[in-house]
């Protein structure tokens, strides 16, 4: 199995977001309807002082996700009030169908003091297809816990075998290059169980794949679906330090593939794909979001400076 | 109607010589009684940084079981060290609550961050003693009651009971910021959760105990004991703003139960009040009930919510 570019297929820098956004589009994340496919993606605003808040969007695709239908320019998830998990932004926001609910699982964002900040794992509902969405209280419904301790988001929720399971990440801990620098986060991809996809028990620290890049592999983004009796999963994996300017260092993909969502292999080949110098994903892949579309596997994914430009197709080769 | 007689102040941390983390403050009194010894937790700080910050630290005071006004011994150490870069516990451990698990001491207490927004974030951590409560090692880097969607911040205040077959947790959950004089002020009430095992804990989901002086008040020490076939609980309230004086600072309420569940608050039957003049003029607060030689003591705060050290009232007597 390889994958193959299609190329970047949405800049948000052509288009007028809301918040007055201008630059990225984080995180893709589909939501298949009948007649095409919206992409959930946040979009970032600036405070006073400099520091980004995420705001959840999406565009719509006819379903040969390349013709544009609309770009949403409201609300679609409000950040939190004074004090909450999701008070400074929303990113990313992976969505699921449940009946004529859609539901939201949120990684809510708030800035801390001694390091940048911490996160949360959310949930929120939309009762209009997908448009807006509520959150079911002030709180997250996976936060820090014993042995996961800070850091704990990127959830991406599917239904299988009558339960909801939720891939997402947790913190290990925070770590300098030297003595001055500004600390760096440590994070790896964990796997949990839930029966009604609101409460959610922390894995207890367990780990899901073995590291590429050593202890301090940070290991972010999982996306998993069934296709052609596997388990597929992608992700994205980097350094601890000197990831945003430097691409040896950078967000890559990874892949893992299962047949029970519990035990995965590590393949990170499949992903090899191999962009020419100077591409919108040269320096950089991350936020690899997997999906079956009329058939096939399908990709979405950002480029070079985590999405700043916008993100991308690629498809799948058996 | 509880009527106590003040046997006044047991502790004064500005007595305290040797100690600079302990320059100021004795609150949230917490009692562990095992072997015939009786040992006082409490929480305490060393002088604020430059920016006018604290952290917290715990440690504990042994009292003569038969004349608890008089302190034996006194840690030399905080029990437990502020937690690693970017935990919850980074910042603080305050207030603590011990109950013994086996031959350890188990250790709950609220680990404090700090905020951009808001001041500070509060969430309840686990630390396990070998030494008989001497000292203490985090159970994990993270804490053992979070966040959840309706206790979304500010977990605090934990006090650990064993009732039966079943660990209880009485704690306060935040439920809005509120601001203020230009200063956020978390508005919290008590609530509870129930553990198998001291790790997992089930949240049972709702205020326990009514309001009484305004929308906002804040509720905090939740002191459960058990007798004569009923629970009771000692707990403190203020308003929500303006309660750094007598008139809106804390006062003591009173609860009682018969299945934890569903609480008749009853604060007249409390019996404690701040004193005319003194160190707990001001206001009474972080009550906790404890029993010694036959005789049913209450552990409070006085002014400044424990600046000042914590005393004892003795119980003459419940009606």
């Amino acid at each position: 199995m390889t994958l193959h570019r299609s190329g970047q297929i949405f800049d948000p820098r052509a288009h007028r977001l809301l918040a007055g956004c201008t630059e990225f589009a984080q995180s893709p994340q589909t939501l298949v309807r009948d007649d095409g496919v919206r992409v959930y993606f946040s979009t970032r605003s600036a405070d006073a002082d400099g520091r980004y808040r995420s705001h959840p969007a999406y565009v719509d695709f006819d379903a040969d996700l390349r013709t544009m239908r609309s770009v949403s320019t409201h609300e679609v998830v409000p950040l939190g009030v004074l004090g909450t998990f999701d008070e400074h932004g929303i990113f990313p926001l992976n969505v699921l169908r449940v009946g004529s609910e859609v539901r939201g699982y949120t990684t809510g964002w708030n800035r801390r003091v001694s390091v940048s900040v911490d996160t949360g794992i959310g949930l929120v509902l939309s009762h209009d297809g997908g448009d807006t969405f509520h959150r079911v209280g002030d709180g997250p419904v996976l936060g820090p816990s014993l042995h996961e301790p800070m850091l704990v988001c990127d959830g991406f929720v599917l239904e299988a075998g009558g339960h909801y399971h939720m891939f997402y990440i947790f913190g290990q801990r925070w770590v300098r290059e030297t003595p001055d620098a500004p600390p760096d986060r440590v994070y790896k991809i964990a796997h949990t169980t839930s029966v009604d996809g609101l409460n959610w028990a922390p894995s207890g620290g367990r780990t899901i794949l073995p590291d590429r890049l050593g202890a301090n592999e940070c290991q972010a983004l999982p996306s998993v679906v069934w296709h052609e009796g596997r388990y597929h999963m992608a992700f994205c994996y980097r350094d601890a330090h000197g990831f945003r300017h430097d691409p040896a260092r950078a967000y890559r993909l990874g892949y893992a593939w299962s047949d029970d969502l519990t035990a995965w292999t590590r393949d990170d080949a499949v992903m090899d794909m191999a962009p020419e110098a100077g591409a919108w994903d040269f320096d950089m892949q991350c936020y690899p979001h997997l999906f079956v579309h009329q058939g096939n596997l399908k990709m979405m994914y950002n480029g070079n400076a985590f999405g700043r430009c916008g993100f991308g197709l690629a498809q799948v080769v058996p | 109607m509880f009527i106590w007689r003040k046997l006044g102040r047991v502790f004064d941390p500005g007595a305290v010589a040797g100690r600079p983390w302990l320059h100021a403050f004795a609150q949230a009194p917490a009692s562990l009684q095992r072997d015939g010894a009786l040992r006082m937790y409490f929480s305490c700080r060393p002088p604020a940084d430059a920016e006018g910050q604290f952290v917290s630290y715990s440690a504990w005071v042994d009292l003569d079981p038969a004349n608890p006004m008089r302190v034996l011994r006194m840690a030399d150490a905080p029990i437990l060290t502020l937690g690693e870069l970017g935990t919850f516990d980074e910042f603080g451990t305050y207030p603590v609550s011990v109950i013994p698990h086996e031959d350890e001491v188990w250790a709950y207490y609220g680990g404090w961050t700090r905020c951009r927004s808001v001041p500070f974030n509060v969430a309840i951590g686990l630390a396990v003693s070998r030494d008989g409560g001497s000292s203490f090692e985090r159970r994990g880097a993270g804490p053992v009651i979070g966040y959840s969607p309706d206790e979304p911040f500010v977990m605090s205040g934990p006090k650990i009971r064993r009732f039966g077959d079943l660990y209880y947790m009485f704690y306060i959950a935040g439920r809005s910021w509120k601001m203020a004089d230009g200063r956020a002020e978390p508005v919290y009430r008590i609530r509870m959760a129930t553990s198998p095992d001291g790790l997992h804990w089930n949240k049972h989901g709702r205020d326990l105990i009514p309001l009484r002086l305004e929308a906002d008040e804040a509720q905090a020490s939740p002191d459960v004991h058990f007798f004569g076939g009923r629970y009771h609980m000692f707990f403190c309230y203020r308003y929500s703003t303006g309660y750094r004086g007598h008139e809106r600072g804390y006062r003591i309420g009173y609860a009682h139960s018969t299945d934890l569940l569903q609480w008749q608050r009853d604060d007249d039957r409390a019996g404690l009040q701040p004193s005319e003049t003194g160190w707990d003029s001001e206001m009474v607060s972080y009550p906790h009930v404890f029993m010694s030689n036959g005789e049913t003591y209450m552990a409070y705060l006085g002014n400044g919510v424990g600046r000042e050290g914590f005393g004892l009232a003795v119980l003459e007597s419940r009606s």
